[in-house]
């Protein structure tokens, strides 16, 4: 029964990691680049969303505000935050520079992002762990012998929303269907109408809310956010698409999934030391099984969604 | 004239892709452009498309200037191409790929367009929703060709649809082009099979290395003695 509720732990911590998982495989599977500024996205709705509830609104324009809208205004800072990074790193080089042929420079620009975006967040805040004052953590149910915290439960269904949600949008509507014209075949894509300037904003807005929507979900679930909340986050993320094979949403569920459940098992087995020893090991374990992730395709970059 | 081209220019960094060409297209007739490989063809497509700046000249399409105009902005202006290679989307579905062609209209009356175009192509409506990459070469031109048609053109722009395909395929291929003219579609066909291009076509033009080489009616181009040397002698 403990491994069981260890199981559903697993469960609870992997849906973070589905969510900005997704976030990356969403990125890479159309436009494939490997958006770095989706760690800092995450931790700025935590760290914003922080903010706000502690101190209110800058410049003394009010006082501590509710969480529930702290976090909503701290989502709204990343969805925000992951458009400006497309209009100046991902749109700005390729008008400047052709397509996007060149991977490496929007790459190692959104790495900038992050590190820029971090600091700043250490400089206004400080770089300690802060208590978020979320709803209680007591809030418990019971289902046949087993423990659920109603914020993670709550937290979970919303992920799971969400991503159907997602995956509808990506089958079923204009604009999905348009994006994954640009994930196959941009030329084409063109010349049956898709504007790239237009849609691709929408890849870097999705990715926003993805992420900001996970750092507040792990604000309130897990009750400490800091400017570092983002790294271990994103590598365990990464790692989670990589297993589940890069570009594919259903991939980045199950890898999420995968890498949260390692992770709880190993504390439980080998402590907490062993974690990314199991997590990267099981990665590793996966890419010389299956080159190309548990859902992936041969052809990395190529229509996956 | 529904596509007027004067003197256009396509530069690729210092090669001279296109060098100052004109045709035209009349409404409901079909032109045809020759040529051999490296003429200049895909680049002037590419141009006509909005792919490519030209470096000069003019693109009049219905008496508005599209020289600099955006993809999207020529084709909701109805010219559309079926590309070279047919570019369908093999990770979409046959009935997405039709979507696709509807991606810049919208939804008025789609559903009857659909319809017809099952109609016309029973093998696409058997296949419906299939991948796309389990058709065979002949029915992707098919589904390449339905696409286009779908974005309710009044000028079809085709780049070499009878590249790979069987001889049966071509013939269909040939007799499709010339149904859907009979529609009243004006269409610029870029073609290596010269033979089959003329027979269809009322008026073409002949690019070597970009320049024009030859223009006239099909009837007189096919008469030529220079094209029936450098292009009839081997068919």
């Amino acid at each position: 029964m403990l491994l069981l509720q260890q199981i559903v732990n697993g469960l609870m911590l992997g849906s973070v990691y589905v969510t900005v998982a997704v976030a990356f495989t969403l990125t890479i599977g159309i436009l494939n680049f490997l958006n770095f500024t989706i760690p800092t996205l995450f931790m700025l709705a935590g760290m914003v969303g922080w903010g706000l509830a502690y101190f209110g609104l800058p410049f003394g324009l009010s006082g501590p505000l509710p969480w529930p809208l702290a976090l909503a205004i701290g989502i709204a800072a990343a969805i925000l935050c992951s458009l400006v990074v497309e209009r100046f790193t991902f749109r700005y080089l390729q008008t400047k520079y052709g397509d996007s042929t060149e991977h490496a420079i929007p790459l190692v620009s959104s790495l900038g992002f992050l590190l820029i975006l971090e600091n700043l967040v250490r400089i206004a805040y400080g770089g300690d762990a802060q208590r978020f004052p979320g709803p209680s953590g007591d809030l418990t149910a019971e289902f046949g012998g087993l423990f659920f915290r109603v914020p993670q439960l709550v937290s979970f269904f919303i992920v799971l929303a969400l991503i159907v949600g997602l995956a509808w949008i990506m089958r079923a509507t204009r604009i999905g269907r348009g994006l994954r014209a640009i994930a196959e075949n941009p030329d084409a894509a063109a010349i049956l109408g898709v504007e790239t300037g237009r849609v691709v904003p929408m890849v870097f807005l999705l990715t926003g809310l993805l992420c900001g929507l996970a750092g507040a979900l792990f604000a309130v679930n897990y009750g400490e956010v800091s400017p570092q909340m983002g790294e271990d986050i994103g590598s365990k993320a990464i790692a989670g698409m990589v297993v589940g094979g890069l570009g594919s949403l259903w991939g980045a569920v199950a890898g999420g999934i995968v890498v949260g459940l390692v992770e709880i098992l190993t504390v439980h087995f080998f402590g907490a030391d062993a974690v990314q020893v199991a997590v990267w090991g099981a990665l590793l374990l996966t890419l010389l099984a299956r080159p190309q992730g548990l859902f992936g395709h041969n052809a990395i970059g190529k229509g996956k969604l | 004239m529904l596509l007027d081209v004067k003197d256009l220019e396509v530069t690729y960094g210092r090669t001279r892709a296109v060098r100052g060409v004109s045709l035209s297209v009349a409404e409901g007739e079909i032109v045809t452009v020759l040529g051999s490989n490296g003429a200049g063809k895909t680049s002037l497509l590419r141009a006509l498309q909005g792919a490519r700046k030209p470096q000069g000249g003019k693109i009049t399409f219905d008496g508005r200037d599209m020289t600099n105009a955006s993809p999207a902005t020529r084709l909701a202006a109805g010219m559309a191409l079926v590309p070279e290679g047919r570019q369908i989307f093999v990770s979409m579905t046959v009935h997405e790929n039709l979507l696709m062609g509807a991606y810049l209209r919208g939804e008025g009356g789609l559903d009857r367009d659909l319809d017809a175009i099952y109609e016309r192509f029973p093998n696409l409506a058997t296949r419906r929703d299939m991948k796309a990459s389990v058709l065979s070469g002949g029915e992707q031109q098919m589904l390449a060709v339905g696409r286009a048609l779908i974005s309710r053109p009044r000028l079809m722009m085709l780049d070499e649809p009878s590249l790979g395909l069987s001889p049966l395929f071509v013939a269909k291929l040939f007799a499709l082009i010339r149904e859907i003219n009979d529609g009243g579609l004006s269409i610029l066909l870029v073609e290596q099979n010269t033979h089959m291009a003329l027979d269809v076509a009322q008026r073409g033009v002949v690019l070597e290395l970009g320049r024009e080489m030859l223009s006239g009616s099909a009837a007189e181009l096919a008469a030529d003695p220079s094209l029936a040397e450098a292009y009839l002698g081997a068919a």
